[in-house]
């Protein structure tokens, strides 16, 4: 029992402690290039979804992105979508990104890296990053609703920026 | 106990510091806790099991430490052990690791170590719980310079059959040292790779060559060639041999989408299993299929996968997948695989998915296997949405019709609570000593805020193969509760 409250109290005391910052990181996208976080940040947020082909709340969760690329783009938030997919099925990443049309930038992360840098253990998870590079918003999964609570973050985050 | 006790001083400096200078402390803690019984038990036992992760950044330096531990009444199950740690410097023109990292060289015909976040993994054997990662113990170095970058690595991958709670003597076996260049031009890469591999029964180097590009905007293609070097000749591709090819090749149009792949592998398990070349075969995430996946072979196997999406206007897609995979062992296995899925909205509130599934499997003895299901969400307008789906398989097995039926019903509002109940049916003689047998499980997961969720399960859960993030591997049946809590700080 005693382990238990002990390791309970250490899930909770964590609180209290700072949030987290994206380093800057360089992945290839599927047209084989080499892109930076650095390079392809929004001017004021960024927005980057942890996603992989076989995953189908990411399926969902795309077209939404879309439509918010596309309505904030010029606001100066841009999306990032970072592709998670193993040697396994990672083959189908591009055929899969044009069928959906995505308009944003997507990069591989065969090798988890970024993925385990920003201790992301779910998908999809949406971060939103901030001008400083400091993590504001995390967000795991996709249901009804949630491009609603999305935008409301992105507004909430564009007046404080 | 002291072991923790250090542990929570250590995290304190840590804290404390980047409390007062640019450096950043942050992690993540999972924690489960199981009461009931795997397959063995005579009774239903108490387990704990935790895994905290802590990362330190300093400008340029990251350091990290993983901390696992396990409880049961049985002593010898018990550990609390970091099992992993590393100090890292990056710039832009290098990244080197020491300590424990995950690299895949190509598609992983010569290494793949990795993790499968949130999975722990249990076995029979030992009896104890510990995460699923397959990671190197060593040093990791990556040079850029332009248009060129080179891999360096030299550590002792683990072999996680074992867990935290067998000495590193058995968990890591091999002895691995690799070089992997890659030089990229006009949207073209060429790579050329060096394994050496040593364990205590030989030392054998392997070479692979590997090239991919775009070739239009329509095509772009993925190849590679991996060999035994110190055993035989560069143009034996006899049986005997030992080799591991891929290839693929995609197309998009418009919003039809095609990948295509090829394998042949001969005599290609490196090591304890430090390679895990591609298997080629649909990774589904409906339940009846994901448990019937066909495993690779990698001593012999060949075949090809090839796989079409289309995204109508009304963003509706249609998927469809055909898989062959041969195994010349002693004798001849020819896996056969056909999949279609339409996933589309009925209604403005109402989205729904059907799928059908025609496959052979000699291997594992599943001839005439039918498989089908459909999958209904109805949106309620406050965010949240009621979930019904219903999957169905049939095959045959040495003069048995075998089938397996899944129901399940969920409700969850927006992403803040999800409630699931599913229930399972089959007549499997594997599997069940009556006529038939029934499992059932609820789920229910509460997010309470951006950094913590509440997972718990109660009931049933079937076992056999699962397949997360590409990787395969076994889950035992359990009967009794669960909880997970998940933290990120």
């Amino acid at each position: 029992m005693k382990r238990i409250t002990g390791l309970l109290v250490l899930n909770f005391i964590f609180y209290a402690l700072n949030a987290q910052t994206v380093n800057n990181f360089q992945l290839k996208d599927i047209n084989n290039s080499s892109r930076s976080f650095t390079e392809l940040k929004g001017e004021k947020l960024t927005l980057i979804d942890f996603w992989a082909t076989w995953c189908k709340p990411c399926n969902k969760a795309i077209p939404e992105l879309n439509k918010i690329y596309q309505q904030y783009i010029e606001k100066g938030v841009q999306i990032i979508g970072i592709n998670c997919d193993g040697p396994r099925s990672i083959s189908k990443v591009a055929p899969f990104t044009k069928s959906l049309q995505i308009k944003y930038p997507v990069l591989l992360d065969i090798n988890s890296e970024v993925m385990n840098n920003l201790n992301i253990s779910a998908f999809p998870t949406l971060i939103i990053v901030n001008s400083r590079g400091k993590i504001v918003w995390i967000h795991e999964g996709y249901a009804e609703g949630d491009n609603l609570r999305i935008t409301a973050e992105i507004d909430k985050y564009l007046s404080t920026n | 106990m002291r072991s923790l006790s250090k542990f929570l001083i250590l995290v304190s400096i840590f804290s404390t510091l980047s409390l007062f200078s640019y450096s950043q402390f942050n992690g993540t803690n999972l924690m489960e806790y199981q009461y009931g019984k795997v397959p063995g038990d005579t009774n239903a036992i108490s387990t704990l099991y935790d895994r905290t992760v802590f990362n330190y950044n300093y400008k340029d330096i990251k350091a990290g430490l993983a901390l696992e531990q396990f409880y049961t009444r049985y002593d010898n199950r018990n550990y609390i052990k970091p099992t992993q740690y590393y100090l890292q410097y990056s710039k832009d023109f290098m990244d080197i690791k020491a300590g424990n990292f995950y690299e895949t060289i190509g598609r992983g015909l010569l290494l793949r170590s990795f993790e499968i976040p949130g999975a722990i993994l249990e076995d029979l054997s030992y009896r104890s719980r510990s995460y699923f990662q397959r990671d190197v113990i060593g040093v990791s170095t990556r040079l850029r310079y332009k248009d060129l970058s080179v891999k360096l690595l030299y550590g002792k991958p683990l072999n996680n059959v074992f867990p935290p709670s067998q000495p590193d003597s058995l968990r890591r076996t091999d002895k691995i040292a690799a070089v992997a260049p890659e030089y990229t031009f006009a949207k073209q890469t060429l790579g050329a790779s060096l394994l050496n591999l040593k364990n205590s029964n030989k030392s054998t180097l392997y070479g692979m060559f590997t090239s991919s590009g775009i070739i239009s905007q329509y095509f772009s293609y993925y190849s590679e060639l991996a060999k035994d070097l110190s055993n035989y000749s560069l143009s034996d591709f006899s049986d005997k041999a030992a080799y591991a090819m891929y290839a693929s090749i995609n197309l998009s149009i418009n919003n039809l989408g095609v990948s295509a792949e090829y394998k042949s592998y001969k005599n290609f398990s490196l090591g304890a299993g430090i390679n895990e070349p591609p298997a080629l075969v649909k990774e589904h995430s409906y339940k009846v299929l994901n448990r019937s996946t066909h495993v690779l072979q990698p001593i012999n196997e060949s075949g090809y996968q090839i796989e079409a999406f289309y995204t109508f206007a009304d963003l509706s897609t249609l998927t469809l997948n055909n898989t062959i995979a041969v195994n010349n062992l002693n004798d001849k296995f020819v896996f056969q695989e056909y999949f279609a899925e339409y996933d589309f909205s009925i209604k403005d509130n109402l989205d729904a998915k059907i799928f059908a599934d025609y496959a052979e499997d000699p291997f594992k003895l599943e001839m005439n296997r039918i498989s089908t299901g459909a999958y209904l969400k109805l949106g309620i307008p406050d965010g949240s949405s009621i979930k019904t789906d219903y999957e169905f398989q049939t095959f045959h097995r040495s003069g048995d019709k075998v089938y397996n039926h899944v129901l399940s019903l969920g409700y969850n509002h927006k992403s803040k609570l999800l409630f699931n109940i599913t229930g399972e049916i089959s007549n499997d003689p594997f599997l069940v000593e009556e006529e038939v047998k029934t499992w059932i499980g609820t789920n229910i997961k509460y997010q309470i805020n951006s950094k913590h969720s509440l997972l718990l399960f109660a009931g049933q859960r079937r076992g056999g193969p699962a397949c997360n993030a590409g990787v395969c591997y076994e889950v035992l049946d359990f009967n009794g509760i669960e909880v997970r809590i998940t933290s990120r700080f």
